[in-house]
């Protein structure tokens, strides 16, 4: 074992943590993976942590009992000699430091309105259960896209009825009226699935592509294409949520 | 061991690669801690760069889907892991095989319904059915195990089950065609080991003289860990790249053309390598297709796509993989074409 492999796991497992601990791991996968990859982060620390010790200790030529003069790495006591004849290098390890370097220099941003015409659409019909009425005395009743467009498609959006809404999402089209988007996802972004609302009733031009934005207003119809519209009356643009997906 | 190495040797006649390999893979003592050094002090100079690759709408797309593969996948990577590494660390070899009827026709169906104990996606099974051949266990029922595991798991079912609220018989034919899709291969394999003598399986070298069970468990692991994170790297490069690139239209085409769309599912599973855990819900917004061909998605998923068969490739072996996994489509994509015709 050298330093080098338990220094990747080590880097592997301090990523995670930090993903976990600031909250950006949000943007990829879904909320409550947040003890799991802790864990996962802590495991990685350890075995990193244990794996250096030992490489340095033993000058980094041997692993463990085993003086095994051609190790190569990150290999293990088990597979000493013919690891390169599997296609078994372990050098592919060093390929992990690829996402290890996005994540500690840029972090890629939460997915924008680029899929939003790429990916299949949520079926918002598959998931509606009871819809129980609104209560719009007290302003503005704050909705996900998928409710409202459940409650859109459902008897023609009787609960919708006289309240106002207020969505948040991000603007997927460079022009008014624009459609606000927010993704579902399931496990992560992998399987993200968006959700469109058409705003209209917006004057010029809405703020830029991708921009997070809350709209508050009241629904007007269901398009053919079964996305429903919103006239809005505000369109506010806010930063991006720290829980970005539905 | 020794037809495995006469196999071995016979495909491989001269030695100059590995001399190559080994020479490249050996950072010595200070040169791994370099090597890492270095690349996090180039990456922190490209930071520029990446900033402005990453307002362009579809590098970041790309990005963020690439990095969330890897993210989803690390806690079942170390849960596999683990599990491998315990397994080399305290349980004597030649255990787990005598836990298996001799009978390769029950120890396939045997070590496929061992799958339902393990929750986790097919990132964790690889590592593990790679511990079960170096101890011992006949390569069909270990591949049988492989296949099973990420797909019949009560997690997955349950997954599938909340993701289809409104047809409950899509939970039972997942649940069969992949038990059964995993019987079928595992015995395909074991008729063709028998009739060649050799399973397919590039060996390592078993373990000789290993040290204390701390350190077999610890070194373990992290090789398994290098190993399949690096391999889990290259799949999430092919995934991200055919999810951002492949246009919707495409997609929309080919759910209206009859007996194709259950070969594009099937390609798309292979294509997207969502996790076992989340391709119900895929499947499930693939609202175009019929319930047969998602169904298609849902069994293939978990047992071929490009992430796993480059895991695979890295475990047992390039050709092997090359050989299994054409033949674990096929009869992935035919199990579910019989039971959905049955069921759904």
């Amino acid at each position: 074992m050298s330093p080098g492999g338990g220094t990747v796991t080590l880097l592997t497992g301090a990523v995670l943590l930090r993903l976990a601990l600031t909250g950006t791991y949000q943007r990829y996968v879904r909320v409550g993976m947040g003890p799991v990859l802790v864990v996962a982060g802590v495991v990685l620390v350890a075995l990193g942590l244990v794996v250096v010790a030992r490489a340095l200790r033993t000058g980094g030529t041997s692993a463990g009992a085993e003086a095994d003069p051609d190790d190569d790495g990150d290999t293990g006591d088990a597979h000493s000699h013919d690891d390169h004849d599997r296609g078994h290098t372990p050098a592919v390890g060093w390929l992990l430091l690829a996402p290890i370097a996005a994540l500690l220099l840029v972090a890629p941003p939460t997915l924008g309105s680029y899929g939003v015409d790429r990916a299949a659409a949520v079926d918002v019909r598959a998931g509606a259960s009871d819809l129980p009425p609104l209560d719009p005395a007290t302003g503005p009743v704050p909705l996900s896209l998928t409710e409202l467009s459940q409650r859109a498609l459902d008897h023609d959006g009787d609960t919708l009825e006289g309240v106002t809404v207020q969505l948040t999402g991000f603007v997927a089209d460079e022009t008014a009226p624009f459609r606000l988007a927010r993704y579902q996802i399931a496990c992560c972004a992998v399987d993200a699935a968006p959700v469109v609302v058409r705003i209209d009733g917006t004057v010029g031009d809405p703020p830029r592509r991708d921009a997070w934005v809350t709209v508050t207003g009241t629904f007007s119809s269901v398009g053919d294409d079964d996305i429903p519209t919103v006239v809005a009356t505000t369109v506010t643009e806010i930063p991006t949520p720290d829980d970005p997906y539905e | 061991m020794a037809t495995v190495a006469a196999v071995r040797a016979g495909t491989t006649p001269v030695e100059p690669a590995p001399e190559r390999s080994r020479t490249l893979s050996r950072p010595g003592a200070g040169s791994g801690l370099v090597g890492v050094t270095l690349v996090v002090l180039v990456a922190a100079g490209g930071r520029p760069l990446l900033d402005d690759l990453l307002d362009r709408p579809a590098v970041a797309n790309w990005a963020t889907v690439f990095v969330a593969l890897v993210v989803q996948a690390m806690p079942f990577l170390v849960l596999g892991v683990a599990v491998s590494a315990a397994v080399a660390a305290f349980v004597p070899p030649g255990v787990l095989p005598r836990l298996l009827p001799r009978r390769p026709a029950l120890a396939v169906p045997v070590a496929a319904t061992a799958g339902l104990v393990l929750p986790g996606c097919e990132c964790g099974s690889v590592p593990i059915a790679g511990r079960l051949v170096d101890q011992g266990t006949p390569a069909p029922a270990a591949l049988a195990f492989l296949l099973a595991a990420p797909a019949i798991n009560p997690v997955v079912l349950v997954a599938t089950a909340v993701a289809f609220p409104d047809d409950p018989q899509v939970v039972v034919a997942r649940f069969l065609a992949s038990f059964l899709a995993a019987i079928v291969v595992g015995l395909v394999w074991s008729r063709r080991t028998r009739r060649s003598g050799d399973d397919g399986i590039d060996r390592a070298a078993p373990a000789e003289g290993a040290g204390s069970r701390w350190e077999v468990l610890t070194a373990t692991a992290q090789h398994d860990l290098l190993h399949a994170g690096g391999f889990l790297v290259v799949g999430a490069v092919v995934a991200a790249t055919l999810q951002t690139v492949v246009p919707r239209d495409v997609v929309d085409a080919v759910a209206d053309a009859g007996p194709l769309a259950f070969v594009a599912l099937a390609a798309l599973a292979v294509l997207m390598a969502v996790c076992s855990e989340a391709d119900a819900f895929v499947a499930a917004s693939l609202t175009q297709f019929s319930l047969t061909s998602r169904l298609v998605f849902m069994v293939v998923g978990p047992m071929v796509d490009v992430k796993l068969v480059a895991l695979q490739a890295g475990t047992f072996g390039r050709s092997f993989a090359l050989r299994f996994a054409p033949l674990t489509l096929l009869v992935a994509t035919g199990s579910s074409a019989v039971v959905g015709w049955w069921l759904l």
